[in-house]
């Protein structure tokens, strides 16, 4: 394994992933969409993985719910508590996936069943998975719609999805994930089908929830703003790869690779005065088709060397679990 | 909030456009009606971003529309210059349509996929002329240079072979190449990968000064708003709020709904706190059936009895900053 040590701490680590690669096999050829990816998530922890549409962010976190479709080949290990979870074979080990580990989805109207009621689809996860009888289920569910904030939760949960706002239909989602009591839950996009003033509440609520039950989480957006001050440690990606992985404060306070620092510079700024000339990045995100084994930023990339556009920089950590990979890292040349 | 009144609309030679008491509204079935904008007073000077904002469904989108009568509004009138465009008939409204364009979050809906980019471009120029062959080309040429297209390269193709970005840039020059004096951009740059705004929102600061354009900017993201925005304007649900240049605005809201939202705002900045003291999680009231008096009362930690049974009228808080409340955050000048 070409394991390199991330920044979740000392403790053994909950989630471990290591050269994670995920190839689609399409009638127009293979599309890579993953490309050796590796982290570390430790017992409690929220990990942030940022990046644009095609980054890879979310097939990765479709890797790790054994969600992808059969024309997807996927590479390398992902290990939770020691187990290895592409192993999973039986139907009853498989109960790992909505038990152990759980998602939250960015639609909130396309992960609930709309001819359901909310109740029956909360009850129906510790039915599956818990074997719960079905007064149990229910008198759960009741709990879990309150424990997430929702009004009124007893006549909720007679109601279908169409009856209620994205917002309440987004904490009826998390509650369902929530059920079977996970250690680990993935949000992926989790605000961003919804309104700015909801958002906050989402996420603060998810925040709760993860302190509450000694949860780990992955956060999962394109947004910069919604990780910062949430996770712990963020991971930039950027087609397919990871470009950058340190603690929160240092990603953001002391970042090394050219890609986060223009992200970060690209986003108008609420502080700025109005009619501030922005800083583009020249070009657009890559194709898939046109990634290959070089650096997928050196097209767009201010701070581009030749060995760029020939291989790609491996991720190196520089001592204190903060890793990037690139050929030309930012504040190098200030030492 | 959500109030009526017209104390912040300037006077009518000032501006280019002049909407009073616009209302929209839809049929909902067994008698119901949408009440998507009830009631809002705007003007627009020439050669100004009016910048619109608010949550989805606070009636901006329809705002827009109206205002180019797509469709034509329940009431109210919309001045552009002495014409009245409610009042005008189809075929003379058509004829004006040169004059307001407008552009959608969408990009790539919005370009006909079987046609090529050089015919999409083109089409308005088939209605509207010139009609020489040539000189439509030349044109057409001219317009996606302007928007950073390759015509050599784009004219042959179809909208499936651009990214997001450029056929936002594409469909930019197709609302341009008549020349009209007013665009309205309904969440232009939504839609686009957060590396890829910044270069759109760019490009129309640039037309618009090149093009002499007057500029009407619908969004939710309040950060792009204050950037192109000289004014900008609050909606909830189908009222205003406030209206103030986007520097006094975010500095003094004045409005708790302004400054519910500009709370909501995630931060990617280390450098500015997080704030820690958060609003009500209240869902948005049904626009069939919304709140008396201030529409926004509530979800507002601030209404009072009066903010039921009376809607607040716009009041001058400074020069070129009015809002509609009747406990605003900063004092109003009487």
């Amino acid at each position: 394994m070409s394991a390199t040590p991330s920044p979740s701490g000392p403790v053994g680590p909950l989630l471990s992933v290591r050269d994670l690669g995920v190839t689609f096999r399409t009638p127009d050829g293979d599309v890579r969409a993953v490309d050796g990816v590796s982290f570390d998530l430790a017992e409690g922890r929220t990990l942030g993985i940022v990046g644009e549409s095609g980054s890879g962010k979310s097939v990765t976190a479709k890797a790790l719910m054994n969600l992808l479709p059969s024309y997807a080949d996927v590479e390398g290990t992902i290990t939770f508590d020691g187990r290895d979870v592409r192993a999973l074979a039986t139907a009853r080990e498989r109960h790992f996936w909505g038990v152990e580990l759980t998602m939250v989805f960015q639609d909130p109207m396309t992960s609930l069943n709309p001819v359901k009621r909310i109740g029956e689809q909360i009850a129906e996860c510790l039915r599956v998975h818990l074997g719960r009888s079905r007064r149990d289920a229910s008198a759960a569910a009741l709990d879990l719609l309150e424990r997430v904030g929702i009004p009124e939760p007893r006549k909720r949960l007679r109601q279908y999805p169409h009856e209620l706002s994205g917002g309440l239909r987004q904490r009826v989602v998390i509650a369902m994930a929530l059920a079977c009591g996970p250690r680990l839950l993935i949000a992926d996009e989790p605000t961003t089908a919804l309104d700015v003033t909801v958002q906050k509440h989402i996420l603060d609520l998810l925040d709760d929830l993860r302190r509450e039950r000694g949860m780990s989480m992955v956060l999962i957006t394109h947004d910069l703003g919604v990780v910062k001050g949430r996770a712990d440690d963020v991971m930039v990606m950027y087609g397919g790869r990871t470009m950058e992985h340190a603690a929160s404060g240092p990603l953001f306070t002391a970042m090394r690779h050219p890609y986060t620092s223009a992200l970060l510079e690209t986003i108008p700024r609420i502080d700025a005065a109005a009619h501030a000339r922005l800083v583009p990045i020249a070009g657009r995100p890559p194709n898939p088709s046109e990634l290959g084994p070089w650096c997928p930023f050196a097209p767009r990339c201010g701070s581009r060397v030749e060995a760029c556009t020939v291989e790609a920089p491996p991720l190196v950590d520089d001592g204190t679990g903060h890793r990037s990979a690139c050929f030309a890292p930012l504040g190098a040349g200030e030492a | 909030m959500a109030g009526s009144g017209k104390a912040h609309l300037r006077a009518a030679d000032e501006v280019l456009v002049r909407v009073e008491d616009l209302v929209v509204e839809f049929p909902a079935g067994r008698g119901r009606t949408v009440k998507a904008v009830s009631g809002i007073s705007l003007d627009i000077a020439r050669g100004e971003t009016l910048g619109l904002v608010g949550e989805s469904g606070c009636g901006k989108s329809t705002t827009g529309k109206a205002i180019i009568q797509l469709p034509p509004p329940t009431s109210g009138s919309v001045h552009h210059g002495l014409v009245d465009l409610t009042e005008l008939s189809g075929e003379a409204m058509r004829r004006r349509r040169t004059d307001v364009q407008m552009i959608f979050q969408d990009p790539i809906s919005s370009l006909n996929p079987r046609r090529t980019v050089g015919d999409i471009v083109a089409e308005p120029l088939r209605v509207w002329g010139p009609h020489g062959r040539d000189e439509q080309r030349a044109l057409v040429d001219r317009m996606l240079e302007a928007v950073g297209i390759d015509p050599e390269v784009a004219r042959d193709k179809h909208p499936h072979e651009f990214s997001g970005g450029q056929c936002q840039r594409i469909s930019i020059a197709r609302s341009l190449v008549v020349d009209p004096e007013l665009l309205i951009c309904d969440e232009p740059v939504s839609a686009l990968d957060v590396s890829v705004q910044a270069q759109i929102l760019n490009m129309l600061e640039d037309l618009k000064a090149e093009y002499g354009l007057t500029l009407v900017f619908i969004a939710h993201d309040l950060a792009v708003v204050k950037n192109v925005s000289d004014r900008v304007a609050v909606m909830y649900l189908g009222k205003l709020c406030e209206v103030a240049g986007p520097d006094a605005l975010f500095a003094e809201a004045a409005h708790p709904y302004t400054a519910l939202l500009l709370d909501s705002i995630p931060e990617p900045d280390p450098t500015v706190e997080l704030d820690e003291g958060l609003s009500e999680g209240l869902e948005l009231p049904s626009p069939i059936e919304p709140p008396s008096g201030c529409r926004f009362r509530t979800r507002c930690p601030h209404a009072t009895e009066r903010c039921a049974a009376e809607e607040p009228q716009m009041r001058r808080v400074a020069d070129g900053h009015h809002v509609a409340c009747h406990h605003p955050l900063v004092a109003v000048a009487e």
